[in-house]
C-alpha cells in the first residue's frame, strides 16, 4: 500500500483549495475549545501536541441540537417537511485518534437495527484526517481502552508527523485513497520513508477493561456506586464533552403556524431522564446515575455491540466542576476486582 | 429514511373511559398505509401532538381488528394533557409499531389468564381481543380485572361483553373502599382476587399488567398457584423517547426495553438488575 508525504504548507494549500470548492473545512480552534469550521487557511490548526479541545468532534456527526423535520399547520392537518440534511463535503483536519476512534463506535448505536440517517449522511460526507498525538496529561488514559496516540481507528487519512512541518500520510480507507488521489498535486508519495512510529511514547496502562468489565458483571448492587455518585453534581457537562455519549431527547419547538421537532443532546446524569410519568423512577439517585453512565460505557455497550463507549479522552474528568476522576475510578475497580480474586484464591 | 418522522393518523373516535383516561380510535390518512399497517399483540408505538411532542403506549386494539388502531391514555404530563385537547377530526403523528410482542402463537392451546390493573388493561386487551378472535384455538380463558373505584375502571362496555361471554371466566374488582352502593363485583386487590379465584396453572399462560405493586404482589401468588415462571409474561414501561434503541433511556442493564422488550417473562425479569 502507498503511504505519501505532506508539508505544513501543503495542507494549508489543500484546505484553501477544498474551501474555494464549498468544502466544509473543520479544524481544532485556536483557543481549543471545539472542532470548529473554519473559513480561511490560516486558521487551520495541525498540532500533534494539541490538548484535546473542550468538546469532543462528535457534534460534526451528532449535533447537540438536529432538526428531525418541520410540520406546518393547516386548518384541520399537518404537512410535515423533511429537515434539509447536510449535503456539504466536508473534511476534518487534526482528528484526535480519541476523537476519531469514537465515530466507528457511535455508528454501532446508531445502525444497529434502525438506520440514523441524519448521523449516517454526515459520516459519508466527511473525510477524517487524523493525526498522531503527543500531548499526554494525567486525565488521559486512550492505551488502557485499547487505543493509543497512533490509533487509526475512524480516520481516513492518518498523519504523523516526520518534523515541524512534514507529515507522513498515511491512507487508511478507500474514502481517504480516494481523497488523497483527487489532491494528488499536494501530496508527494513516500518513497523511501518509513513510518515513524518510534518517536511515540506509548502511555501506561492504567486498568484492564477486562476486569473492569468482569468487576461490572458483578457488582451491580455495590456500595461503591453510592460513594462515587455522593460526590456527583449531576450536571452531566462529563456526557455533554464526551465523544461517544449518544444519549439524546426528542422535543417540539413550535410556533403559531409551524414549528420542528427536535433530537437534542441528553444524559443519563440527570433526574428527569428516567423518569416516569407515574412519578416513579429507576434510578432515583445520583449513584444508580453515575452506575448507569460506567456500566454503560464499560460493560452494556460491550455486552450490546463488542465495544467500549469509551476512548479515554480524559475531557470528562477535565472538566468536571467536583473533580471526578473516572480514570481513578476505573483504577479503583480494577483494584477491587483484583481484591476478589485474591480473596477467593 | 427518516427513523423518527412519524406518520399522519386522523381521530376517528374519542371514548371517554374515566375522567382522566381515554380511548383514540385512529386511521392513517393514507389509506395505503392504512391497508398495509400490521403488528402484534404487545407491541407500542410513539404517539405525537405536533408542538407538545411524543409519548409512548402500547396499541391497546387488537392485530385482529385492524380498522382502527386505539391507544388508551391517562393524563400525566405535556403531551397526555394535548392528546386529551384533541377532538374527533385532529391530526396526530404516529411511529411504530416497535419491540416485541406476547407470544400468541405459542400460546395455542394453553389457558389463558389475563390479570389487569388500572390502565394496565390497555396491552392485556390487545391480547383479549386477540385470543377471542381465535377463541377456538385457546383452552379456557380467564380475565381478572381491578381498578381503584368503579369510575376507574376502563373499557366498561367490553367488560360486559366478556361477562356475557359462555366460554370466557371474567372478574371484575375494585380496591376496598372503592365500590358503590349497586356495585356487583369482587371488591379487593388483584392479588387477593388472584388468590381466590386461583386459576387452574397447569398448561396455563398468564399476561399480568397493571402499576409495579400490583405485579410486585401478584407475582407471588401466581407461583403459589404453580405458574412457571417463564409461562407468567408481563410488560415493562420505562420511559421511552426514540422506541429504536438509540436514545438510551430506556435501558435495564443491557437489556433494552424498546428493543429486547417491552413483554418479558418473569423468568427474564430475575435475571436483570434491580433498575426499574
Amino acid at each position: 500500500m502507498k503511504n505519501f508525504v505532506i508539508t505544513r504548507e501543503q495542507l494549508a494549500n489543500l484546505a484553501s483549495k477544498l474551501l474555494g470548492e464549498n468544502w466544509t473545512v473543520i479544524s481544532p480552534s485556536q483557543n481549543g475549545s471545539k472542532y470548529l469550521k473554519i473559513k480561511d487557511a490560516k486558521d487551520l490548526i495541525i498540532d500533534s501536541a494539541l490538548k484535546p479541545t473542550d468538546i469532543s468532534m462528535k457534534e460534526h456527526f451528532f449535533p447537540k441540537s438536529e432538526t428531525l423535520f418541520f410540520f406546518k399547520r393547516k386548518k384541520d392537518d399537518y404537512e410535515l417537511i423533511d429537515a434539509p440534511g447536510s449535503e456539504a463535503k466536508t473534511v476534518i483536519f487534526g482528528a484526535k485518534p480519541c476523537d476519531a476512534s469514537a465515530i466507528p463506535v457511535l455508528s454501532k448505536v446508531f445502525n444497529w437495527d434502525y438506520k440514523d440517517e441524519f448521523f449516517n449522511k454526515r459520516v459519508e460526507n466527511t473525510v477524517i484526517i487524523g493525526l498522531a498525538c503527543k500531548f499526554e496529561d494525567e486525565n488521559c488514559f486512550c492505551t488502557s481502552v485499547g487505543l493509543s496516540p497512533l490509533a487509526e481507528n475512524g480516520s481516513d487519512i492518518f498523519l504523523i508527523p516526520l518534523s515541524d512541518d512534514k507529515y507522513f500520510m498515511k491512507p487508511i480507507t478507500d474514502k481517504g485513497r480516494d481523497f488523497i488521489a483527487a489532491n494528488e498535486t499536494f501530496i508527494s508519495e513516500a518513497d523511501n520513508i518509513s513510518e515513524p512510529i518510534n518517536d511515540f511514547s506509548t502511555p501506561q496502562k492504567r486498568f484492564s477493561t477486562e476486569n473492569v468489565k468482569e468487576w461490572l458483571d458483578k457488582n451491580f448492587e455495590s456500595k461503591f456506586w453510592f460513594n462515587a455518585g455522593e460526590t456527583c453534581i449531576g450536571c452531566a457537562q462529563c456526557a455533554y464533552v464526551c465523544p461517544t455519549c449518544h444519549c439524546f431527547d426528542i422535543v417540539d419547538e413550535d410556533c403559531y403556524s409551524c414549528g420542528r421537532r427536535v433530537k437534542n443532546w441528553d444524559s443519563c446524569q440527570f433526574e428527569l431522564f428516567t423518569k416516569h410519568a407515574s412519578g416513579h423512577n429507576p434510578r432515583e439517585i445520583q449513584g444508580k446515575r453515575y452506575r448507569q453512565r460506567v456500566s454503560h460505557k464499560f460493560k452494556y455497550y460491550k455486552d450490546r455491540f463488542d465495544e467500549l463507549l469509551c476512548t479515554g479522552c480524559g475531557r470528562c474528568t477535565r472538566g468536571c466542576p467536583v473533580s471526578i476522576d473516572i480514570g481513578l475510578i476505573l483504577e479503583d475497580i480494577n483494584s477491587h476486582f483484583l481484591e476478589t480474586i485474591n480473596v477467593n484464591n | 429514511m427518516n427513523i423518527y418522522k412519524p406518520e399522519l393518523v386522523e381521530i376517528k373516535d374519542i371514548i371517554v373511559e374515566t375522567p382522566d383516561i381515554k380511548t383514540f380510535r385512529l386511521q392513517f390518512k393514507d389509506p395505503q398505509l392504512q391497508n398495509n399497517f400490521t403488528f402484534k399483540a404487545g407491541q407500542f408505538a410513539e404517539y405525537s401532538v405536533f408542538g407538545e411532542g411524543e409519548c409512548t403506549f402500547c396499541i391497546a386494539s387488537s392485530p385482529t381488528r385492524l380498522e382502527f388502531l386505539e391507544c388508551s391514555f391517562k393524563m400525566y404530563g405535556k403531551v397526555t394533557n394535548a392528546l386529551n385537547r384533541l377532538k374527533v377530526g385532529d391530526t396526530m403523528g404516529l411511529r411504530g409499531p416497535y419491540g416485541n410482542y406476547f407470544p400468541v402463537e405459542e400460546m395455542k392451546g394453553k389457558n389463558v389468564v389475563f390479570i389487569a390493573g388500572g390502565i394496565g388493561l390497555a396491552p392485556v386487551r390487545c391480547a383479549i381481543w386477540n385470543v377471542f378472535d381465535m377463541r377456538s384455538e385457546f383452552k379456557d380463558v380467564t380475565i381478572i380485572y381491578g381498578a381503584r373505584t368503579v369510575a376507574d375502571l376502563v373499557y366498561k362496555h367490553e367488560i360486559e361483553e366478556w361477562k356475557s361471554m359462555k366460554d370466557v371466566k371474567t372478574i371484575i374488582t375494585v380496591d376496598p373502599g372503592g365500590e358503590t352502593s349497586d356495585w356487583k363485583g369482587e371488591i379487593g386487590f388483584v392479588p387477593t382476587i388472584v388468590e381466590k379465584v386461583a386459576p387452574q396453572s397447569d398448561n396455563s399462560v398468564a399476561i399480568i399488567c397493571g402499576p409495579p405493586i400490583m405485579i410486585k404482589y401478584t407475582l407471588p401468588v401466581m407461583l403459589k398457584l404453580g405458574f412457571k415462571e417463564e409461562n407468567i409474561l408481563t410488560t415493562l414501561e420505562n420511559r421511552m423517547k426514540c422506541g429504536l434503541g438509540k436514545c438510551g433511556r430506556c435501558n435495564i442493564g443491557s437489556v433494552y426495553v424498546c428493543k429486547d422488550g417491552p413483554v418479558f417473562s418473569y423468568l427474564q425479569l430475575k435475571e436483570l438488575p434491580e433498575d426499574f
